[in-house]
């Protein structure tokens, strides 16, 4: 390595330095403080216990609560690679100025803030909203629908903040599907949909693989979304946690808390890729 | 002939249907932020899309209202700040990553990418002890570093892929006629990268504008962003003033796509 190398390598430091001291120290503090008493003077003690993994774990309201936070996650994120996989492929294809045209649909929500996407829901789903009325005019339904606050609203708002993040990668892996394999199955005698299940799909495995555990690691962890649409009577992790940190400040019960989600959730996303090795295996190959 | 027909004829319909299908995405894709921009206009008290009459009263009712400007104004500087902040580190560790070959260079691109990789929550709660630690909880500065930490990523991303398009024979070139690191820096490699660093410093910029949950817990005393201001704005009165701050707020990201789109391609960015 020249000097002038090893030079620029000092040129990291700061980056290196910002992760180092404001994310990496920090989450490992945390761990600490899910250890810790809870503190009578303060938010928390000073000595040490397992009191708090011992009480989520033992407690059927929090793992009711972890558990509908995973499974939400689950259904969030297969429902997105669902609406996701038609966009990315038409997007594959397109070219030129109406590729352009479809790349700022999608990259205008994505930079959007959730906040300010879940809310442009509540609009349309007001008792008096637009849904409703097309509903009504079509009579589909006979008096409007109650969506404000509901489980089936809070998945739906996050479907649509994610769908950026599973259509992205996907249309990239698509997009790098040579034309000639689909040709040459197509003379082989093989029909569109034999196509896309043996080829197209495994080849774009790829994309839907990073798509998928981004998404479900980002659902898992979601606030902004049940906190703003969920209403009072449903709990998520996440907003339970806040809860226990800015409410009570109970701070070592509420990084416990956010210690076991971020474990489940790891846990899933490994499950994840045992399941679909061989895929991924097939698609490399 | 009568079976290639009627072939003929299903492919048509399952054309047509999926072509309707793509439709009906987009739709549902873009409807919340139609419906946020449509109904800022209204003139009726309630907020409803299609809105009732074109006014602009929601919108000097949000400048009069000093929790929401505020929150406004505080957003903008800490978004400006992020993304200077953000742009000139990731320009240096892109630099410094540029150095790295094989699996090392692998590692590092994982390391820079970290606060994206990791929920936001996790960041927020271990960064809300830490700062009240450092005796920075609760201030603008201890909120002004978790906004730059989650946005470095995005400044990164862009600014090292724009960095790994330049050829390093042009900085061999440029050090063998003798001009300093600096210079060559300077006026050879900047240049080049130049449109990828802005995209970076966009997307830094926006990335903060929208940040919520980390906001909402390293929160300064007596001060709110434009997202937290809204949020309480939301659960307490719900009138067509929060439609035009919301609108605010899709106008910047609609600005920043323009800017993305023209500085490198939309194709390219994503």
């Amino acid at each position: 390595m020249t000097r002038l190398s090893r030079f620029r390598i000092l040129l990291a430091l700061p980056a290196v330095g910002l992760i180092f001291v404001f994310m990496i120290l920090p989450i490992t503090n945390m761990v600490d403080m899910s250890f810790r008493t809870t503190g009578t003077t303060g938010p928390f003690g000073d000595a040490y216990t397992l009191g708090h993994y011992n009480r989520i774990l033992g407690d059927g309201y929090y793992w009711g609560v972890l558990l509908r936070s995973l499974v939400t996650a689950a259904m969030v994120t297969l429902l997105c690679l669902i609406v996701s996989y038609p966009i990315a492929w038409h997007l594959s294809k397109a070219r030129g100025t109406k590729a352009v045209v479809l790349y700022a649909c999608i990259a205008s929500p994505l930079m959007t803030g959730v906040l300010v996407r879940n809310f442009g829901w509540m609009i349309i789903v007001a008792l008096n909203g637009p849904l409703n009325e097309v509903l009504l005019a079509f009579g589909i339904i006979e008096r409007p629908l109650r969506l404000l606050f509901t489980q089936g609203l809070v998945i739906l708002a996050l479907v649509h903040v994610f769908i950026p993040f599973m259509v992205l990668p996907i249309n990239n892996a698509l997009r790098n599907i040579s034309p000639t394999l689909t040709e040459a199955a197509a003379s082989m005698g093989a029909t569109r949909l034999d196509i896309l299940r043996d080829v197209i799909l495994p080849l774009s495995f790829p994309g839907i693989y990073p798509g998928v555990i981004l998404v479900y690691v980002l659902a898992v962890a979601a606030y902004v979304t049940p906190a703003l649409l969920g209403g009072q009577m449903v709990s998520y992790m996440p907003t339970l946690i806040i809860s226990e940190l800015t409410g009570t400040f109970q701070w070592p019960l509420g990084s416990a808390m956010a210690i076991v989600l971020s474990l489940s959730s790891l846990g899933v996303v490994i499950l994840f890729t045992a399941m679909t090795w061989k895929m991924m295996e097939r698609s490399r190959a | 002939m009568t079976s290639s027909a009627t072939t003929f004829a299903n492919q048509r319909s399952v054309s047509f249907g999926f072509a309707l299908l793509i439709v009906v995405l987009y739709i549902f894709l873009l409807a919340p932020l139609v419906a946020i921009v449509g109904s800022s206009f209204t003139q009726s008290l309630l907020i409803e899309f299609p809105p009732k009459g074109l006014s602009l009263r929601w919108y000097v009712e949000f400048f009069s209202r000093h929790d929401l400007v505020s929150g406004l104004i505080m957003s903008l500087r800490i978004g400006m700040i992020t993304a200077i902040v953000t742009t000139v580190i990731a320009v240096m560790a892109g630099l410094a990553g540029r150095t790295l070959r094989g699996r090392l260079s692998g590692w590092f691109q994982v390391g820079m990418a970290l606060p994206l990789l990791v929920p936001e929550l996790l960041t927020a709660v271990g960064l809300l002890f830490f700062l009240y630690e450092i005796d920075l909880g609760k201030t603008v500065v201890g909120l002004q570093m978790g906004h730059i930490l989650m946005s470095f990523p995005y400044a990164y991303v862009s600014i090292s892929a724009a960095l790994r398009q330049v050829p390093s024979s042009l900085e061999e070139a440029s050090a063998s006629m003798g001009a300093t690191g600096w210079q060559t820096f300077r006026l050879v490699i900047l240049p080049l990268v130049m449109p990828g660093v802005a995209m970076g410093a966009i997307f830094a910029f926006i990335n903060s504008f929208d940040l919520y949950t980390i906001s909402l817990l390293l929160k300064p005393l007596g001060g709110n962003t434009l997202p937290l201001a809204l949020f309480d704005f939301l659960t307490y009165e719900f009138k067509p003033t929060a439609a035009a701050a919301a609108t605010i707020s899709i106008v910047l990201s609609l600005i920043g796509v323009a800017l993305v789109q023209k500085l490198v391609g939309l194709q390219r960015a994503f």
